[in-house]
């Protein structure tokens, strides 16, 4: 099989799957996408939005259309780190003998859906650390490897809702993506209420399977990427810095901290899929302008002034994605340099 | 296979679109600044008779060229050229991945895909114009230094200053040549002579040089008489013969210490002001058109004065204001004014002879009277001894200050400071305090910008650690810019 097949291959098999999804969820193409990108890049992703607006559903409808385990945690207030990973217990055998088990926890499945992941403490939020990062957990002083592929999808409440603790940042960091749900638009509205207010059923197909989801991970990173356009991320990155020389204005005085490597890292993977996806084999600037929000949204950290001010973190990104093309040969006349 | 011929004219192709497009932009920048050359040059023409339009020409003409070979001689890098191709033709950067990755180490079978896309792509593209012309700033300013020496080409030649300053004092001044002559300072007198001509005599000119007498260094314009006339230097003001004759009062700007002090005599006679307050109050009015809220308020203040000790109107104010709490308003005007009566009974009893203030001087002998009172005759603050028992302990002993005792001077003098308190009615516990004296009307003179700093950084560091709940960082915030602005 070609690469040039294979990637085809990729491309129908994206679109099978979210053809899947879209027929259960109205709208959110966008959300959608991103999810899909995420997890065929190997990363975890973030949706946050006020209740209602349909990302469990979003995830559970994705969960149902690949051939994978599914396990859901909701997260509360009383939750224990135990109550995720799982823990020993005694057991006593036939023969009377008593000795510790491990009791798997939620989890050990290949898509783990964290609901309302801000509504558990910080303690709880941060067992899934190990997990997310590492595919594997320790308990007992014994490394636990979790099955591949391992995708946590988490939905979280924007966190000026009551009850709700927010994500310390080396959890916020191990999300690919963090994506906003928002709210439908009116046609979308009168789809939604035709389709879940009416007696007809919608099932949805499994299009994919675990191994073929990791064969396109391997192939997503063949995906090459230009020197100026790989200049261009990491001076996207660098511009979140607000010590680094050449950060825009809006930087230095907004921003308390930037993005770390890691974001450059969901910036590139993202960008790869989605020129897969968009039938190129190349990793362009458009995708790296299509994947600079979501990946870096929740990776800047406001400062007193930013968070005073009410700076939108996505506006920034735009302002420091254009501020950092122009510091680029990218946006600069080739014939009078 | 990765440089076929297909990509490589792609980017051929542009690179010369860039060359084209260099030599215009640079031969527009030669030529503006070759132009400005010729400007200079026509505008001296003169001198330069008639070669002066042509090395003009010459000069754009050089300036064109050199712009235009520097233009053409810059060097595209491929990698330009391709991104250059790649935005021009909408090819989302293949040909630049294509140009890099071609020969790349780690070329992955992804990358042929990729290139046999580019190529298939890149045959079927139109011929257009990659690089867009731009017309450099200069290049937009060029007909105006064009138009200028086109204009001074044609027009005449515009006659070149001699080294030497027209000769003014050829005119018909009156200036007399033998009297420059004999001043050895020539030079400098040269210069106040030119100005002579083109402006009439002044008076200061006219006044100092009668004022010389005649001595013959001095002439009529020549400021450095002023310096050598010493009868005007010793010429000053005769201000004790102008005291003499003058006012009276003048006398008295010579005591000042013996002005009485008014300001201070009113505002520290509490049996003034409260009159004053009451008449403002009463004035014209029945009691029962007292706004009963002024009334309290006079009351309260009556009261609060008197609560200091030595007071005999305090039960009064008290008695009215009971009576204002038990909505009887004519018996708290009585009250009033009784107090106010006990008020200026006080106020005569401490204006005895001796306690009448006649002014800063005055208060100074009764200090230095009190002081010889208490520490014995002619004891000075050096001389004065303790008694058994005295010592510098507080409330021990005499104060061995030259302005007397501090609890008899209280109020006194109106740059005395003091603090009077009062509690604050409420749920906690608490004080109002103010200070009295000139001070109390006084701006802040603590240095608050300093401290303010410190606080907004600590409420900065507070916001960041998520201590303060998010919907009030915007008030917290305003609260500081108000203070920054004061």
């Amino acid at each position: 099989m070609t690469q040039d097949t294979r990637a085809q291959e990729f491309v129908n098999s994206f679109e099978r799957l979210r053809a899947e999804v879209e027929k259960v969820i109205v709208g959110h193409r966008e959300i959608i996408n991103h999810v899909l990108i995420g997890m065929f890049s190997g990363g975890h992703v973030l949706l946050e939005g006020v209740p209602g607006l349909g990302k469990t559903l979003l995830i559970k409808t994705l969960a149902d259309g690949l051939e994978l385990s599914f396990s859901r945690i909701q997260f509360t207030p009383d939750l224990m780190p135990a109550d995720i990973i799982g823990t020993n217990i005694i057991v006593e055998d036939a023969d009377g003998r008593k000795h510790f088990q491990f009791q798997q926890g939620p989890i050990f499945a290949h898509i783990l859906l964290a609901d309302e992941i801000n509504r558990a403490t910080p303690k709880t939020q941060s067992a899934l650390l190990e997990g997310m990062q590492e595919a594997s957990v320790t308990v007992g002083g014994v490394s636990r490897p979790l099955p591949a592929p391992f995708f946590v999808l988490a939905t979280q409440n924007p966190i000026e809702m009551e009850g709700t603790y927010p994500l310390p940042e080396a959890q916020l960091d191990r999300f690919l993506l963090k994506l906003r749900v928002r709210y439908p638009a009116i046609e979308e509205l009168n789809t939604i209420i035709d389709r879940t207010t009416q007696a007809r059923t919608v099932s949805v197909e499994q299009v994919m399977s675990g191994a073929r989801v990791l064969a396109y991970r391997e192939l997503i990173r063949e995906v090459p990427i230009a020197d100026h356009v790989r200049a261009l991320a990491s001076t996207i990155i660098m511009a979140t810095h607000p010590l680094w020389q050449q950060a825009p204005e809006v930087t230095r005085r907004f921003v308390r901290y930037g993005a770390s490597p890691r974001g450059a890292q969901a910036l590139v993977l993202g960008a790869k899929v989605r020129a897969l996806t968009e039938g190129r084999f190349n990793v362009s600037v458009e995708d790296l302008r299509a994947l600079a929000t979501p990946a870096l949204r929740h990776r800047i950290i406001l400062n007193f002034e930013g968070e005073a001010e009410g700076i939108d973190t996505d506006t920034l990104i735009a302002q420091i994605v254009e501020s950092a093309e122009a510091v680029t040969a990218q946006g600069k006349e080739a014939f009078v340099r | 296979m990765a440089n076929s011929d297909t990509l490589e004219r792609l980017v051929r192709r542009v690179s010369a679109q860039v060359r084209r497009r260099r030599v215009e932009y640079y031969t527009l920048r030669g030529a503006f600044w070759g132009s400005l050359v010729a400007v200079a040059l026509l505008i001296f023409k003169a001198p330069l008779a008639g070669w002066a339009v042509w090395l003009a020409a010459g000069a754009v003409g050089v300036g064109a060229i050199a712009g235009a070979l520097w233009g053409g001689l810059k060097r595209t890098s491929t990698a330009d050229a391709a991104r250059l191709a790649d935005r021009a033709w909408g090819l989302q950067d293949r040909v630049a991945t294509v140009m890099e990755w071609a020969g790349h180490p780690d070329r992955t079978p992804l990358v042929d895909a990729l290139i046999a896309d580019t190529l298939s792509r890149v045959e079927r593209l139109e011929p257009r114009a990659a690089a867009r012309r731009l017309v450099p700033r200069d290049g937009r300013l060029l007909p105006v230094p064009l138009a200028l020496a086109v204009v001074l080409a044609l027009a005449p030649a515009i006659p070149v200053p001699s080294g030497r300053l027209p000769d003014f004092s050829s005119g018909a001044e009156e200036e007399q040549p033998e009297q420059r002559a004999a001043s050895t300072m020539t030079d400098d007198r040269s210069r106040p002579a030119t100005r002579d001509r083109l402006k009439p005599l002044s008076f200061e000119e006219k006044e100092f040089a009668t004022r010389s007498g005649g001595t013959g260094a001095a002439m009529s314009g020549d400021l450095s008489a002023v310096f050598k006339d010493t009868a005007l230097s010793a010429q000053r003001p005769d201000f004790q013969s102008f005291l003499k004759k003058g006012d009276e009062r003048l006398k008295l700007l010579e005591q000042a210490d013996r002005l009485p002090d008014l300001q201070s005599d009113f505002t520290t006679s509490q049996y003034k002001m409260m009159f004053k307050k009451s008449k403002a109050l009463s004035g014209g009015m029945r009691p029962d058109q007292i706004s009963p809220q002024k009334l309290k308020e006079l009351l309260e203040e009556m009261e609060r004065l008197g609560r200091k000790g030595g007071s005999t109107w305090q039960g009064d104010a008290a008695e009215g204001m009971e009576a204002m709490e038990g909505g009887q308003p004519d018996r708290a005007m009585e009250a009033m004014q009784r107090a106010l009566e006990k008020m200026r009974a006080q106020e005569e009893a401490s204006r005895s002879g001796k306690n009448l203030k006649g002014g800063r001087e005055s208060s100074r002998a009764g200090a230095s009277r009190d002081r010889r009172g208490a520490g014995g005759e002619g004891g000075g603050p050096d001389d004065q001894d303790f008694g058994e028992g005295e010592g510098m302990l507080p409330g021990k002993g005499r104060s061995n200050s030259p302005k007397g005792e501090a609890t008899q001077r209280l109020r006194g003098n109106p740059y005395d400071v003091g603090v009077e308190g009062e509690s604050r009615r409420g749920r906690k516990e608490g004080y109002d305090t103010n200070m009295t004296g000139r001070a109390g009307q006084m701006g802040s003179r603590l240095q608050y910008l300093g401290v303010i700093g410190q606080y907004r950084k600590m409420m900065e560091d507070a916001i960041a650690r998520e201590s303060v709940p998010r919907d009030f960082h915007a008030q917290i915030k305003d609260y500081f810019q108000a203070l920054d602005e004061r």
